[in-house]
């Protein structure tokens, strides 16, 4: 089973890297991003998978965005391309060759060491709480990581609204998208929106038994929001209120993860473990989503200046 | 040959490809999309080291032949990162595009010569 789908998966990326058009190019992305997610699962990862699936679907909605606004400004008469040389094709792929080949024979023949593995499956349970490993390492053992992913995205969000500048004032007088003018998507997005919603709740709060976690219903909910944008529009939501919202959160779970975890605390108090999982599993998942929506508001904006 | 060399074998041809469409691709959002590619490809290399065939997810205290979860946990991170790079990469674009009309990588050299 693994091996059919790791060769669809080559085959699709072979398909990416050769299309030309855009259009195209932007739906094999979003094929490739599915096989990719069916293969973290056929790996024994539940929760990557996840990840994957609520992930790429998002990032497919930022391309096709990006797309929309590509056509908008490229002028339609575009200049005749250069005839290729035959070595400029030839050249990179002999490199390319080379390298890969070097890479495979590099690959150490031994496993890698357990020592690690056996030591949290056996413990984690007891010290940590929860059902699931994954959850207990990224909330738990690993906490620095998880504490600078989400620095990471926080930066990476304040690299996109300074890209992006635009007149708050002129969008906020915007009417919704042209979405809601067709009959079946508005309604199918109506019918959608508080599903959405209960998915993204369930998400965070069984992250610690089951896969899921923050991220996950993070990325859900903000989903939710964009759903609610293309039927409402943006008139009613303050975006310098979630862009605030989001570093308080940020300062909150630096605040409780050096309480808990570096301090000890989560080790004398006398609240159940699961607790303090699906506290930092919602406050996660509030910083995620207010992060995506920031994200998407941006593109949307910036498309309708 | 163990399906844990044929999951590394196979992810790092996958990366090799990206790293092929980046080195080559004319128009910039294939190469945002090849950066995706690679970022995948690393994603199951790490997923596939010391996998073997029939192991388990590792949710449950007590689950037996349980695949390692700690590199899962590094690359879930990961994966949130990698969509927020392409934000940034497409945003990037994007004010690219509005000052040189067009999404090829030629043009962006000769406008920064003159």
């Amino acid at each position: 089973m693994i091996p059919v789908f790791l060769l669809l998966w080559i085959g699709s990326a072979v398909l990416l890297v050769r299309e030309k058009r855009a259009v195209r190019l932007i739906i094999i992305l979003g094929v490739y991003s599915l096989i990719s997610a069916v293969c973290f699962f056929l790996l024994a990862a539940p929760d990557i998978a996840m990840a994957e699936v609520v992930v790429s679907a998002f990032s497919t909605i930022l391309f096709i965005v990006c797309f929309e606004k590509y056509y908008s400004n490229v002028a339609p008469d575009r200049k005749p391309r250069r005839k290729a040389r035959a070595g400029s094709r030839l050249i990179p792929l002999a490199f390319t060759v080379i390298l890969a080949a070097a890479v495979i024979l590099l690959i150490p023949e031994q496993a890698p060491p357990t020592y690690l593995k056996d030591l949290y499956m056996s413990r984690f349970s007891g010290e940590i709480g929860g059902e699931n490993a994954v959850t207990a390492i990224y909330l738990g053992y690993r906490m620095y990581d998880t504490l600078f992913e989400a620095l990471m995205l926080l930066v990476s969000i304040v690299a996109v609204v300074h890209l992006s500048h635009h007149d708050d004032e002129a969008v906020s007088v915007e009417t919704p998208s042209g979405v809601s003018d067709s009959n079946i998507v508005g309604v199918t997005i109506r019918v959608l929106c508080p599903v959405l919603l209960l998915l993204s709740v369930y998400l965070v709060a069984n992250g610690h038994i089951s896969p899921g976690g923050g991220f996950h219903g993070g990325v859900v909910a903000a989903a939710f929001f964009v759903c609610r944008y293309m039927i409402y529009g943006i008139t009613d939501m303050r975006i310098n209120n979630v862009l605030v919202m989001e570093k308080i959160v940020y300062l909150v779970i630096v605040v409780f993860s050096v309480y808990f975890i570096i301090l000890g605390a989560h080790s004398y108090l006398p609240i159940p473990k699961g607790i303090f999982l699906t506290v930092m599993n919602l406050l996660l998942g509030i910083k995620v989503a207010c992060g995506f929506f920031i994200v998407f508001y941006r593109f949307i904006a910036f498309e309708r200046r | 040959m163990a399906i844990a060399q044929i999951v590394e074998i196979s992810s790092i041809i996958v990366f090799f490809i990206g790293f092929y469409g980046l080195i080559t691709s004319r128009n910039i959002i294939k190469s945002i999309a090849s950066i995706t590619i690679m970022e995948m490809a690393v994603i199951v290399f790490f997923l596939g080291l010391g996998f073997l065939d029939g192991m388990n997810p590792p949710i449950g205290a007590a689950v037996e032949n349980a695949a390692d979860p700690l590199p899962q946990a590094l690359v879930l991170t990961a994966i949130i990162i990698g969509v927020t790079v392409t934000a940034v990469n497409l945003t990037m674009l994007i004010s690219l595009t509005r000052q040189i009309k067009s999404t090829d990588w030629d043009n962006v050299k000769n406008t920064s010569s003159e």
